[in-house]
């Protein structure tokens, strides 16, 4: 099994693994996902039908809503909460919010393309301060 | 980032677990986005506690419980029920309950519970170059536009400013962003709050998350119309904040707005551009169950011409007319003896909450134990482009949108009165 380190930049401290969940769309947390069950019902072809819960959730960047917080925090609350998100881009500030509500720790601009992630694979997603680790295993 | 001695002190926790908690947010928050330091803020427009989702009400009671306290003036979004009159929207006592458990939290925190989307009716005016959060877009847009306030369009992190009085430099409370990226000149007359409303919603989508320059106004908009324009501004799109030059500070003139850069060519926006925003909510529907107006929640003004409209005439049997206004608008409005005429015509007069607002329990989980049960409506007719997307997302019900006097005309006729084009 290959190993592999990359660095990135570190938006919200934590630590957590979990399978990874590819989505080649960017996602909006309110009206892509539903709460109530954690699985994507908007329209992105990649991920439709897929649950984000204790995944860790890549994908290019967030689609924008001043809401994106509440629907993070409520996936949470539910038990359906991704585990760790790694951004293509700086996510929507009312995302961050959310994550940091919800202990999703966040890391953004990876150092080496994350092309060959396959859905399933384990990574571990660990953020201090503006440093992030994303270990793929 | 750099931060003051007050601002580690409450950082490191010796100003008490609540800054502390909002410090870290808000560091975590600056860093992210790249602000050199915080600043001091002068308002806070902050999350009530919703009580139909799940756990949220205690989101606040938390911090409460942790003795936090708000350093600056601090007015409180709209609720997801009316806490005095929930039977009118047909919500349980359970959720207007657990409701005012949100209030009495704020109460301690030391928040005006206003329970609004639009605190500046209910007299929280931050002014020009005052910094500031909102959790709330329409608060945002309102403020950063017509007021020459500064604020981003904030999350739950609203409450976090509020607590430590400080926010990071971040967006647009950095004048660079505050300038023109597209200009726009309107080629057609408007009437009402709801044309504005749907001029708003067709500039929002234009614009994304840029900055409008809107021209070309026959007269310079009321108040009111400013609002709705803002509010419809907001929904479709991203944008924080609009100039209407020689209107909303401190843009004297065209050039003022695009911070002496050479303007953009404008974009015409003519009578079908108006039109197709009312023809995009158009769920074609014979039976109605509610008309609705007050999105944003009505101003003192907006009362008096919904009294004007329906003084001595009566809604149709068999759908409802809701007006919804903060309970401050409300207050002042039934001392004035417009809430009789309202209620004479058979309309009723709802605060802290909204249809959008007290409806949506489908599209979510509120604990079961509240017992609340989304409503089955047929339709509901609305004179505000925001409350047409979320009537249609949010409740999932068709939805109708019309101009203000046309759905006042719905409600007493009691079936569908389509928008009127201004002449």
């Amino acid at each position: 099994m290959t190993r592999n380190v990359i660095s990135a930049r570190g938006i919200v401290e934590g630590r957590a693994s979990g399978p990874a969940l590819v989505s080649g769309e960017a996602i909006s947390f309110l009206g892509d996902v539903d709460i109530r069950s954690g699985t994507v019902v908007g329209d992105l072809p990649s991920v439709k039908g897929k649950s984000l819960a204790g995944t860790v959730l890549v994908m290019p960047y967030t689609r924008g809503s001043a809401g994106a917080w509440r629907f993070l925090y409520q996936l949470f609350k539910h038990g359906h909460a991704p585990a760790a998100i790694i951004c293509g881009t700086l996510p929507d500030p009312s995302v961050v919010q959310g994550a940091i509500l919800a202990g999703v720790p966040i890391a953004c601009d990876p150092s080496a393309p994350l092309d060959g992630l396959r859905d399933g694979q384990r990574i571990t997603v660990e953020v201090e301060g503006e440093r992030a680790e994303i270990r793929i295993e | 980032m750099d931060l003051t001695a007050a601002e580690r002190d409450m950082l490191e926790g010796r100003e008490g677990p609540a800054r502390q908690r909002a410090m870290k947010g808000l560091v975590q928050l600056g860093r992210a986005y790249g602000a050199p330091r915080l600043v001091e803020i002068g308002y806070a427009h902050i999350h009530a506690g919703m009580a139909l989702y799940l756990e949220d009400v205690e989101l606040m009671e938390d911090l409460a419980a942790i003795d936090a306290r708000m350093a600056v003036p601090a007015s409180v979004n709209i609720a997801n029920a009316d806490t005095v009159n929930w039977k009118a929207t047909g919500a349980p006592e359970s959720l207007a309950r657990l409701q005012r458990r949100a209030a009495g939290a704020h109460a301690k925190m030391g928040s005006d519970c206003t329970f609004t989307c639009t605190p500046y009716w209910a007299g929280h005016w931050p002014t020009w170059n005052t910094h500031m959060t909102s959790i709330e877009s329409t608060v945002t847009i309102f403020c950063n536009s017509v007021l020459g306030a500064k604020s981003n369009r904030d999350g739950f992190f609203a409450v976090y400013a509020g607590i430590t009085g400080r926010y990071p430099l971040f967006g647009y409370h950095l004048d660079a962003i505050r300038r023109g990226t597209m200009l726009f000149e309107v080629a057609t007359p408007l009437a009402g709050g709801s044309d504005f409303s749907c001029l708003g919603f067709h500039v929002g989508n234009a614009v994304g998350d840029g900055v409008p320059v809107i021209t070309g106004f026959a007269r310079r908009p009321t108040l009111d119309e400013l609002d709705a324009l803002g509010a419809g501004i907001a929904t479709s799109g991203g944008a924080s904040m609009f100039i209407v030059p020689g209107v909303t500070p401190p843009y004297g003139d065209i050039a003022a707005a695009f911070h002496g850069a050479k303007p953009p060519l404008p974009a015409r926006v003519d009578a079908a551009a108006i039109a197709a925003v009312y023809a995009r909510y158009a769920d074609g529907h014979d039976a109605l169950d509610i008309v609705h107006l007050g999105c944003p929640h009505a101003s003192f003004e907006e009362m008096k011409l919904y009294a004007r409209l329906l003084d001595g005439r009566r809604v149709a049997a068999g759908l409802e007319l809701w007006i919804t206004a903060s309970r401050n608008v409300r207050n002042a409005a039934a001392e004035a003896g417009i809430v009789a005429k309202l209620e004479a015509a058979g309309a009723k007069v709802i605060s802290d909450t909204c249809p959008m607002s007290c409806h949506f329990a489908r599209t979510v989980s509120p604990d079961p134990k509240l017992g609340v049960v989304p409503p089955a409506l047929r339709a509901v007719v609305v004179d505000s482009a925001k409350q047409a997307k979320y009537v249609r997302d949010m409740i999932q019900c068709p939805v109708l949108l019309t101009g203000t006097e046309e759905a006042v005309e719905t409600a007493l006729a009691g079936r569908f009165v389509p928008r009127r084009r201004p002449s």
